[in-house]
């Protein structure tokens, strides 16, 4: 009896330190594998409210619709240097709404008025169509519907305007939930360097 | 009767090896995001003072605080085994439990997970081109390791899934032992179905575990209604049912307890102090007491059976 | 407007290989003899009236511009320079200069002046006959040059000798002396009115013929119209016919109001004729 137990306490110590062998081996590879940290973007070169060529289509709001967070992690940014800085610009203004007395459309575009428009550099007070005007988007109000990212694509705008998972909002899903769901296969996981720059397109796999 | 799980296991085990080879990997094409040529005008020709403000670009956590979590979790299993092991405290235990739900689950919003990386660990076995960071990997493994050793410990009181259940606990009843061992069942099924469907080729993957984790809703306080509703169902169900989630779904849960068969030390119903009252049997809500022993593979490593114990209450009573 | 209607005709031919462009089409022009020049690829090509490739020949780098004087001698605009060729595409003359010809969008040409527009520094050059550099033309303003969100500075010289100049981010024609004095300007913003000019900033380019008439091209969505010296609408040329990311489609009118105009996209010269004209 008690040699029987001896045994069967030998046997479960083989068995568990294979196990632990198997698990510990496991761990190693994927550790060996690991390439820092990555987190979830939208490629702009794929998104189809960004993506060049793609005048006619509709605008997609599945980041607004898909994302796990109630107002979406993704939200509208404006890159900068881009941006054209129009005195029109069609992803701040309705340019399809009637004019008004100042020569500009009535109605703005963004359903949350989450564009902030200033005139920048030595602005003429007397003439606003000769200035220069920065676009901010406002990262609170805004919920990634992607309307102004639509309005600013090429043609019509610069292309500035691009649909951005903001990392400090995104939980970081195991597997974003709008990647499950868009159409264009946008959302990839990326390292965080190239995650934060604006106009990311996804690199070709080695 | 035990030895049916893991079988099944292992059959499963082949069929998602099956799934493995049979899936194709779509390599991702490139597409260039160029414009014509640049036009938009600089800071310099802009002039009048006007510096181009920075793109809002906000940075995730940062990576030091993910290894604190990982920190973290090790303590509270750490505190999990000496609570329950050596001080055999239902009310230590509890507390942990209630501290890990507000960390772990409400305050880390359910994101430090092995449950869902189950899905990760697997796509990056089986993909070449994806790989997980070290955290994720810690976070897999550790509660594994420890259950080897002493069992369940990160069920008891660090899961914050696990706590969610465990407090709203009320008047469970025992679950006839076939219709339990049947319904455990259910979790190799899932574990399989869940490995399958992430292993499939990237644009194609689904991480189920994830889709339908029914608390993460709660932690995030938002979420898909029919989801909540799941989630909300299980609670209702859970007060009942002691932890219908853990015990007949929770695929990581299958791994822990096929790991935890192997381990040397966990809750036990000491053979030289008890009095065969059976009182811990019927304190168990998870069905894990058969037969007047802890069974390893089911203890959620809750110490109700220790609070429930004379012996333990009142240590005279111990001959 | 009303009276005046533009119907399509066939596109300037593309049969055979050699009158195709395989990567892009930037720049049009029309001669006094109503030929039709074309730039784009890094190749100058010459079509007649009926479309047939007349004449081809390299540039050295790929074309921007294109403009023909009156002695025939083609002058193609491109980045960092200027090539000129005589009628039979010999090259007879380069001029560079990196940072006044940093990316020519427009040449034309006034009494034996030569204008050039950069694109890059947002302003329109004027040159002598023989190259030397004389002044700047709507540089000297707030703005420091014009402003062209689109990428193209667009002008052309009406009999009178005054530049008309597309501003589009100001959705406006400006006219210009050739000593940079602004005379003054035509257009509005209008999203809805076709008399108006809409998007973030048309017309993006422009053509003058012989009555002073200013034929325009806009993008997103595509449009072709043409506008009284004094601002008036006159007709829409066209409004479909193009792919719809089209963006800065060169325009070109014969001496017998044949309208030509790009699109960059499918690489195709299209022609526009009023109707009941003549062919
Ligand atoms: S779901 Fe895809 S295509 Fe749609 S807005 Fe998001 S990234 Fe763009
Ligand atoms: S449309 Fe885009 S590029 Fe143009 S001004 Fe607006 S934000 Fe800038
Ligand atoms: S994405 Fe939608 S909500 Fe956000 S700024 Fe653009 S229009 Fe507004
Ligand atoms: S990873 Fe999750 S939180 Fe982040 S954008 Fe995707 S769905 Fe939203
Ligand atoms: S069985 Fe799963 S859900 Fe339950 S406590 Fe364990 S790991 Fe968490």
């Amino acid at each position: 009896m008690s040699d029987g137990i001896t045994r069967r306490d030998a046997l479960g110590r083989v068995v568990r330190g294979t196990v632990l062998l198997g698990l510990g081996s496991t761990a190693g590879f994927l550790i060996n594998k690991a390439e820092g940290q990555v987190v979830w973007q939208v490629d702009t070169s794929r998104c189809v409210n960004s993506r060049l060529g793609e005048a006619g289509a509709e605008v997609c709001m599945l980041c607004t619709t898909q994302c796990v967070v109630a107002q979406s992690a993704v939200r509208a940014i404006n890159s900068f240097r881009d941006c054209g800085r129009c005195y029109v610009c069609p992803a701040y203004y309705n340019i399809r709404s009637a004019v008004d007395e100042r020569g500009l459309p009535s109605e703005k575009l963004c359903p949350r008025d989450a564009i902030r428009r200033t005139p920048i550099g030595f602005v003429d007070p007397e003439d606003p169509a000769n200035n220069f005007y920065e676009y901010v988007i406002e990262e609170e109000k805004c919920d990634g519907c992607g309307l102004c990212v639509k309005a600013c694509r090429e043609p019509l705008g610069l292309g500035s305007i691009v649909l951005k998972v903001r990392h400090n909002l995104c939980v970081d899903c195991n597997r974003c939930a709008i990647s499950i769901a868009c159409p264009h296969d946008a959302l990839f996981q990326h390292k965080v360097a190239d995650a934060l720059e604006p106009t990311l397109a996804r690199q070709p796999q080695p | 009767m035990t030895s049916r799980a893991p079988r099944s296991v292992r059959l499963l085990a082949a069929a998602v090896l099956a799934g493995v080879l049979s899936g194709a990997h779509v390599a991702a094409q490139a597409i260039q995001y160029e414009r014509p040529v640049q036009v938009a005008p600089q800071q310099e020709t802009i002039g009048g003072g006007y510096v181009t403000p920075d793109v809002q670009r906000p940075r995730p956590r940062e990576y030091w605080l993910q290894v604190a979590d990982v920190g973290l979790l090790a303590v509270a299993m750490a505190l999990a085994v000496w609570f329950v092991i050596e001080r055999r405290s239902r009310a230590w235990t509890l507390t942990l439990t209630a501290a890990s739900l507000a960390y772990f689950g409400f305050y880390r919003q359910g994101c430090i997970c092995p449950i869902g990386s189950i899905q990760n660990v697997a796509v990056a076995l089986t993909d070449s081109t994806y790989s997980i960071p070290m955290v994720v990997t810690a976070v897999f493994f550790m509660p594994l390791v420890v259950a080897l050793f002493v069992g369940r410990a990160f069920c008891g009181s660090v899961c914050p899934l696990g706590a969610m259940q465990e407090l709203v606990v009320l008047k469970p009843i025992q679950v006839p032992r076939r219709l339990d061992n049947a319904l455990g069942l259910l979790k190799y099924v899932y574990l399989a179905l869940a490995i399958g469907l992430a292993i499939r080729p990237e644009i194609a993957r689904d991480f189920v575990i994830c889709r339908f984790d029914p608390f993460v809703g709660f932690f995030r306080r938002e979420g898909f209604a029919h989801m909540m509703a799941i989630g909300a169902g299980f609670l209702v169900l859970g007060t009942v049912v002691g932890r219908p989630y853990c015990r007949y779904l929770c695929p990581y849960g299958g791994l822990l307890s096929w790991c935890s068969r192997l381990a040397t030390r966990g809750v036990t119903i000491t053979p030289a102090k008890e009095l065969d009252c059976g009182l811990c049997a019927k304190a168990c809500p998870y069905g894990a007491i058969d037969r007047m022993r802890a069974v390893r593979k089911e203890c959620l490593y809750c110490a109700r059976c220790y609070a429930s114990c004379p012996c333990e209450a009142t240590p005279g009573v111990a001959v | 407007m009303g009276s005046m209607h533009y119907r399509r005709l066939p596109n300037v031919r593309r049969d055979g290989p050699d009158s195709r462009f395989a990567t892009a089409l930037r720049g049009l022009a029309v001669d006094r003899r109503d030929r039709i020049y074309a730039v784009g690829d890094a190749e100058v090509k010459i079509f007649d009236r009926d479309g047939r490739l007349q004449r081809r020949w390299p540039t050295s780098r790929p074309g921007c511009s294109v403009a023909v004087d009156e002695y025939d001698r083609v002058y193609v605009g491109e980045t960092g320079q200027l090539e000129i060729f005589d009628a039979t595409g010999r090259l007879a003359d380069v001029w560079r200069h990196a940072s006044r010809l940093g990316r020519v969008t427009a040449i034309d040409f006034a009494g034996g002046d030569v204008l050039v527009g950069d694109a890059n520094d947002r302003a329109i050059r004027r040159y002598d006959e023989h190259g030397s550099f004389m002044n700047d033309i709507g540089k000297n303003n707030r703005m420091q040059g014009f402003l062209i969100p689109n990428g193209v500075i667009e002008f052309a010289v009406d009999r009178a000798g005054v530049i008309q100049a597309a501003n589009p981010g100001k959705h406006r024609i400006e006219r210009y002396t050739l000593d940079d004095r602004l005379l003054g300007h035509i257009g509005r913003f209008d999203g809805v009115d076709p008399a108006g000019f809409p998007g973030c900033c048309n017309p993006t380019n422009l053509a003058v013929d012989v009555r002073g008439r200013i034929y325009v091209t806009e993008k997103a969505d595509p449009r072709v119209k043409v506008y009284n010296d004094d601002g008036t609408l006159v007709a829409v040329v066209a409004s479909e016919g193009f792919d719809p990311n089209c963006k800065n489609m060169d325009i070109a009118v014969d001496s017998r109001g044949r309208v030509y105009v790009t699109d960059p996209v499918r690489l195709d010269i299209l022609a526009f004729e009023t109707e009941g004209a003549a062919s």
